[in-house]
């Protein structure tokens, strides 16, 4: 039986439909996170487990038993939101102090409680600062710290590095992951930003248009997206247009606007001879060679651009049809250097890294 | 260029001139009075020929003065206690609520600061006489209540707009009733706007005339309400010595709400 | 993100208002309705109340009153709120802070307190008129209170503040750069004033003599102190009408013409200016 199983939610604003039928099972301990463009229901999934909305169907089970008619503040779950919410008129222990008060624990226990959470978010000794006069960064590690004290069986996190800059938002979430390793606290964790989810997470759900498109790890997302849009915005990749000629056992055989083939490539989506579809290729997973290249797994291109980009170089290539897709080298690579605009190449790649996706 | 003081050349002299000038107009009224109940000249000569207190011991030594002045007090009280509930309750809805028409809602409650007090004045006097309300501290309280709570209103609701309900959806899953996020975690923090709109309230009700006038018996007076019928009489310094004490209030008041500005900003 | 979808309560939050809704209704819309439809029900019905009151050189004159000194005062606080809100606006912290004392005490003191003080100040033998005799620019005292001088003076005190503040608001929010750019573009002094501040703080200006104006219209304690009973404002004859004359037909047709005009100027207020945020 899974911790908590996120049942058949949908979740109907007029006639909008927010999320549909998303169906997922976290396991005790487990990092899961939620990926998606803004608006594809990753948020409003999150704020059905917290209680702030209900469900128009559907059900949330925490080991076991329905949670969806306990209102939120006795849901005993910890959240950190994308905005700053540390109150304003209380210093960072007494916020952290604050779900002791509401469950009316003696002092002796809250002080203890609150001097370890504010020890695992590396906050020691600023309990009595003002949240006003706090970074951005620190003032995340407060809630953190909050939303943590009451051992939450569940820790939501909204965005929570949203606001801060690039550099910071890297640094708290290494010690996001040092502190769910150090607690052992399951984490439903929302973010658009892929990069962010791939460091962090057990395990990612990406959401579009209020659906769940692939639950998995970062590697199976990366190396066989379920859907086109899965490989869109999990990871850096090409896309290039064409028809399904024939589908067999193996795979199916797509045909570029020359008339190029490619053979026995894995189709997702339901394809059908005729029908569009395009061939997804990674940057970083595909080589340029002078060569003929690898048979039935290798394109003729002709280079129309390079960039250098410290530790890799991206090379613009046109195919004989005259789609531009990109090919990253890695610092080192031996044609690096040499490669020119006009160059005539092939690029290649391994077969299991070629995919297609019907178009419907 | 405009907006920049130094760079303004001779129109700066002008500007500050002006300023100055208006500074003198808007304090003239308030130092003259003040000196004034100190003037020993009943037919308020000034500069006075000699200085007394002897206003003030007139002040003191009528008990229809204190009276007033008492009775003032309580309806302000009053008026500021229940401007502040309905204030901050209908804040709530006004600024969290969900429901169709609430800036219609807004509008509504707002007019009351619109429309002449004269008018309202005029028709509570009516309805008091009919309901007979008229003279008592409850139809006193009611009046001053209606003019006072668009102004509580403003005040709460501006603080209100500002502070972040996630926070208090955090105070929530932190396990604390919705009632009892609401009351330690939004009140404190809306605090500086509720301080105003007391203050406002008090003022508003202290300071009223118009309604006043209506809604008083000879039993039952404000202070303004003794202002009024004693001016209409005669200009007598012992109005300039009642209203050096109510300039001195209003000073001590903006002072303890400048205090709290502060404390809120530190 | 969703959070304005969420108030992690259920219900409407229309059960908070209810308690301001009803005090509203029982103290202020029911009254205000039934002595607005006395204006049409006594002594008889009819519209002979309004008839009376706009056919009538007697009543016209309050009515040309009020118009003339609402707009004296807007004009006079107008020219004056400007180049004290812009000065506001661009002086010290300090000085402003010092300014904006004087104005909130001024707007804070007992109303009754500044109007004695002006009858004092302008009677007969007041200290108005008694420097003005010393400086030679008169030789007999000027008629300044019961008339409409004193009005327009006394009211004018009690409006600046609602000029200046409203004005303050939109002159700080008026990036330098502006006017930094038309000086470069060529721009003088007075073309600078005349072709981008005074635009630039035009919404401004009309709010807060739209503001000044509509409270002018029904202010009732200056006119009764500081003007005569022959220079009667508009709500002076509703008071008289109800409290000396008891004709509440009169004073509550009056109360109406007075109700419209400020209804109608404040919605053209809230529509000039509901896309600026002033």
């Amino acid at each position: 039986m899974s911790y908590l199983h996120i049942n058949g939610i949908r979740k109907v604003f007029g006639d909008v439909v927010a999320t549909d039928h998303v169906e997922l099972e976290i396991a005790q301990g487990e990092f899961m996170t939620f990926l998606g463009p803004s608006g594809s229901g990753k948020s409003t999934t999150l704020y059905i487990v917290a209680g702030f909305q209900d469900p128009t169907a559907g059900d949330i089970r925490l080991r076991g038993q329905s949670i969806l008619n306990i209102p939120s503040h006795k849901r005993n779950i910890g959240m950190v939101f994308q905005r700053y919410t540390l109150f304003p008129h209380l210093s960072v222990a007494e916020n952290v102090a604050f779900p002791l008060r509401v469950r009316r624990m003696n002092r002796a226990e809250i002080d203890d409680k609150v001097r370890r959470a504010l020890a695992l978010v590396r906050l020691d000794g600023l309990g009595e600062r003002m949240p006003a006069k706090m970074s951005g960064g620190q003032q995340q590690r407060v809630a953190l710290a909050r939303a943590l004290v009451y051992d939450p069986p569940v820790l939501l996190m909204d965005e929570p590095l949203s606001a801060l800059d690039k550099k910071l938002r890297e640094e708290i979430q290494h010690e996001i992951r040092r502190i769910h390793q150090e607690t052992g606290v399951t984490i439903l964790y929302v973010t658009h930003d892929q990069e962010e989810a791939l460091r962090l997470s057990d395990r990612i759900a990406v959401f579009n248009q209020g659906k769940i498109e692939q639950v998995g790890t970062g590697p199976q997302l990366y190396a066989s997206p379920a859907t086109r849009f899965v490989a869109d915005f999990v990871g850096d990749s090409a896309f290039l247009s064409g028809q399904v000629q024939d589908m067999t056992g193996t795979g199916a055989t797509l045909r570029f606007a020359d008339g190029t083939m490619l053979r026995d490539l894995p189709l997702h989506g339901a394809g059908r001879p005729g029908g569009a579809a395009d061939l997804m290729l990674r940057p970083e997973r595909i080589d340029l060679t002078p060569g003929r290249g690898r048979e039935g797994a290798s394109l003729p291109v002709t280079v129309e651009d390079v960039t250098f980009l410290g530790n890799s170089s991206t090379i613009s290539a046109r195919t004989p049809w005259g789609e531009v897709l990109a090919v990253r080298l890695t610092f080192g690579h031996p044609l690096l250097g040499q490669v020119r605009r006009g160059d005539r190449l092939t690029v290649q790649w391994q077969a299991q890294d070629a995919h297609a996706f019907a178009r419907d | 260029m405009l907006m920049n003081f130094d760079k303004l050349g001779t129109w700066r002299w002008v500007l500050a001139g002006i300023a100055v000038l208006m500074a003198l107009f808007l304090l003239l009224p308030i130092v003259f009075i003040v000196a004034l109940s100190f003037g020993d000249s009943r037919w308020l000569i000034f500069p006075p020929p000699g200085w007394t207190m002897r206003w003030y011991h007139e002040l003191f030594a009528d008990p229809r003065w204190l009276q007033s002045a008492w009775t003032s007090a309580r309806i302000a009280v009053v008026v500021m206690v229940l401007s502040v509930i309905l204030g901050l309750l209908a804040s709530f809805a006004l600024v969290r609520g969900q429901f169709r028409g609430r800036a219609v809602l807004r509008a509504f409650f707002l007019t009351p600061m619109i429309l002449p007090v004269v008018i309202i004045a005029v028709a509570l006097y009516a309805f008091f006489l009919r309901i007979g309300l008229n003279g008592t501290f409850t139809g006193f309280v009611a009046a001053h209540l209606i003019v006072a709570l668009p102004f509580s209103i403003i005040a709460i609701t501006g603080a209100l707009k500002t502070f972040d309900p996630a926070i208090e959806d955090a105070a929530i899953l932190c396990g604390a009733h919705p009632w009892e996020a609401r009351a330690r975690v939004t009140l404190p923090a809306i605090s500086h706007g509720v301080f105003s709109a007391a203050i406002f309230s008090f003022l508003i009700s202290w300071d009223e005339v118009v309604l006043a006038i209506f809604m008083a018996s000879p039993t039952l007076q404000t202070l303004p309400v003794r202002v009024w019928t004693t001016l209409r009489q005669d200009l007598t310094p012992v109005i300039a010595a009642a209203s050096t004490l109510l300039v001195l209030l209003t000073v001590v008041l903006m002072i303890v709400a400048a205090l709290i500005r502060k404390g809120k900003s530190r | 993100m969703l959070s304005f979808l969420m108030p992690a309560r259920r219900g409407s939050g229309l059960g908070m208002a209810l308690p301001a809704l009803v005090l509203l209704l029982a103290f202020f819309v029911v009254p205000v309705t039934l002595l607005l439809t006395r204006s049409v029900t006594e002594p008889q019905p009819g519209l002979q109340n309004y008839e009376t009151l706009l056919g009538s050189a007697t009543y016209l004159r309050v009515f040309g009153n009020t118009f003339l000194v609402s707009g004296t005062v807007t004009l006079v606080t107008a020219l004056i709120a400007f180049p004290v809100a812009w000065l506001l606006a661009i002086t010290t912290p300090r000085l402003a802070g010092i300014l904006f004392g004087i104005i909130l005490l001024s707007m804070w003191t007992n109303l009754l307190a500044r109007t004695y003080a002006w009858m004092v100040l302008l009677q007969q033998t007041g200290l108005i008129n008694r420097m003005l005799m010393a400086v030679g620019v008169i030789d007999q005292p000027l008629q300044l209170t019961n008339n409409l001088i004193g009005v327009t003076i006394g009211m004018v005190y009690i409006m600046l503040p609602f000029m200046i503040l409203p004005l303050y608001g939109v002159i700080r929010k008026i990036d330098p750069a502006i006017l930094q750019a038309a000086a470069l573009c060529g721009a003088s002094k007075g073309q600078a004033l005349r072709r981008v501040l005074l635009p630039l703080a035009a919404p401004g200006i009309a709010s807060g003599a739209l503001m000044v104006f509509v409270m002018s219209l029904g202010y009732f304690v200056t006119p009764a102190l500081l003007g005569g009973t022959s220079n009667m404002m508009l709500a002076e004859l509703i008071v008289q009408q109800v409290q000396s004359l008891v004709n509440w037909g009169m004073g509550a047709a009056a109360a109406f013409i007075l109700l419209v005009v400020t209804l109608i100027l404040y919605a053209l207020q809230l529509r000039l200016f509901a896309g600026r945020g002033v």
